[in-house]
This record gives structure tokens, sequence and C-alpha cells, in this order.
């Protein structure tokens, strides 16, 4: 099943993903196909015009074009997703720094689509970090 | 995802034994075809996806939880993200985050495979005005 990970640049919600036998939806994913495919300068600084219009879809067009920019990456991913992992109270400098608006609008998305979402706290030692991972797990195995 | 191309970064936890060097070297002796490139916190490997989904596999068979994985968007040494062909490493600042968080994750991995469950904590509750009232008289 493709589960989308918050953060999407996550390194370990997108390990254990893998490890326990589901496809991460991730931001690397989305911006390796524009690296590849499209002759853009720095994605995902840049974008194309399809990108922009993309976005629309999911932010007016009264909003910050940072935001529009960064939804039309996830957007399409959250609709494409089965389940989903949040995870909550990270600290300022881990996930996609830069856009807490934007931050809100994937877990609005994310609510709005009504698929399976596990809500996980930023683990701060060892034993919220067993439970984090026990609970991931549980998760993940339980998504068939 | 892309079939063609991938390139996966494979991250050492800091409480591991195993060096980049020694992990460069397994992959070599793997003998697959892939670009391997060592990097002061594992390495980077590039390949054809099913190459390199074997070379992730076998890496997992010998240091399950002391290897953390994912992939990469752009190519390795592209001098758009590369440090030593001037690039900007914009990526960093996430990867030393993940980092820091790999230890605990290490061990949580190892407690779960040895059986560990998970275990809900109690939610925090709010302090009612008069057990705040106390604490605030009792230090006066």
């Amino acid at each position: 099943m493709k589960v989308f990970i918050d953060p999407p640049n996550s390194l370990v919600l997108f390990d254990l993903v893998e490890r326990f036998g589901h496809e991460p939806l991730s931001t690397m994913a989305a911006i390796q196909e524009r690296v590849d495919n499209l002759e853009v300068d720095m994605p995902p600084m840049n974008v194309t015009l399809d990108d922009v219009v993309k976005g629309l879809k999911y932010a007016g067009v009264e909003v910050p074009s940072g935001v529009r920019g960064r939804l039309a990456l996830w957007g399409p991913m959250i609709e494409s997703a089965d389940a989903a992992i949040v995870m909550d109270d990270c600290p300022y400098s881990f996930g996609c720094v830069g856009c807490e608006r934007s931050n809100l609008m994937v877990k609005y998305l994310i609510k709005r689509r009504g698929i399976p979402v596990l809500y996980v706290t930023y683990p701060e030692d060892e034993d919220q970090a067993t439970n984090f991972v026990a609970q991931t797990k549980e998760f993940l195995e339980g998504l068939k | 995802m892309s079939e063609e191309r991938e390139t996966r970064l494979f991250m050492i936890a800091p409480d591991s034994m195993l060096t980049p060097d020694q992990l460069v070297r397994m992959i070599h002796a793997f003998g697959e075809e892939a670009l391997v490139k060592e990097t002061c916190y594992g390495c980077l490997v590039e390949g054809p996806r099913e190459l390199v989904l074997k070379i992730r596999d076998r890496v997992r068979e010998k240091y399950r939880n002391e290897v953390f994985t994912k992939i990469r968007a752009y190519r390795c040494s592209d001098p758009r993200r590369c440090r030593a062909q001037h690039g900007t490493r914009p990526g960093f600042a996430q990867l030393e985050e993940e980092w820091e968080l790999l230890t605990r994750i290490h061990r949580g991995l190892d407690r779960v495979d040895a059986g560990a469950k998970y275990e809900p904590t109690p939610a925090k509750k709010r302090l009612p005005v008069n057990d705040f009232k106390k604490i605030c008289e009792v230090q006066e």
C-alpha cells in the first residue's frame, strides 16, 4: 500500500514504512521525477507552469506562491495515498521548514481524504522511541 | 517512482560500530554494477532501481537496525547539490537532525525485535488552579 509520510522528506519515516513492507510517498520521489524528466533549473526551488496550476487545486490564488508550489508536489501524493503517518511535535528544524501554513494544509488534506492515519509524536528518549517504532509497526502491519 | 535510476542514501546510526568505509567496502564486495560514493554519514548508491533494492536488502540482512535508508532526488555528484562541486547541499540540515535521532530509533527497533509492544502513555492533564496555588504558596 502507498503510505504518505509527514514530514515528507523524513529518513526515519521513509525507512520504517519500507521496512514494514509498504511504499512510502515522499518529496524525494516527486522531485526526482522533475529532475529526470523536466528541464527545470533547480527543483523544488523552480517549478513549471503546470505545477502552479496543480497547486491551485489545493490552495487559493491569494495564498502565497510557496504554499502552492509545495502543495503541487504533495497534493497529488496525498490523493494517491492509501494511508498516512504524521509526526507531531517535531523540533523546529525537522522536516520541511519555512512554511508552517503548508504543513497545516497537508494535515488538513490528509484529514479530508479520510484514509487511515497514524499520528505519532517525535521521540525524545529511548522509551518514547520504542513506543514510536512499535506503534508504527502495528499500524503498518495492520494495513492489508 | 522511476524504474530507470534510483539514488539511495544509506545512513549509519551514530552508536553503531560500523564506519562509512566498511559499509562502502561491503557494498563493493557484492560485485554489483552500481555507483557507490562514500560520505560522512554512510554512502550513496546509484543504479537501476531493481539493483539498488537488491543492495538495500543485502545491507539490511547484515546490519538490520543500524543502517537506515531513503531515496535521493538528485544524482550522485550533481553540481546543484554536491558540496565537492560547490553545490549548496540544502538538504543537509534535515539529515543532521535525523542523524541525531537514529540512536534512539536503532535501540527502539532492537527492543521491538526483542518483543517490546506499544504501551500508550497517559496524556498530560492540566493542573487545577488550586493545586498550582498550593505550589506557589510553598515556594514563598
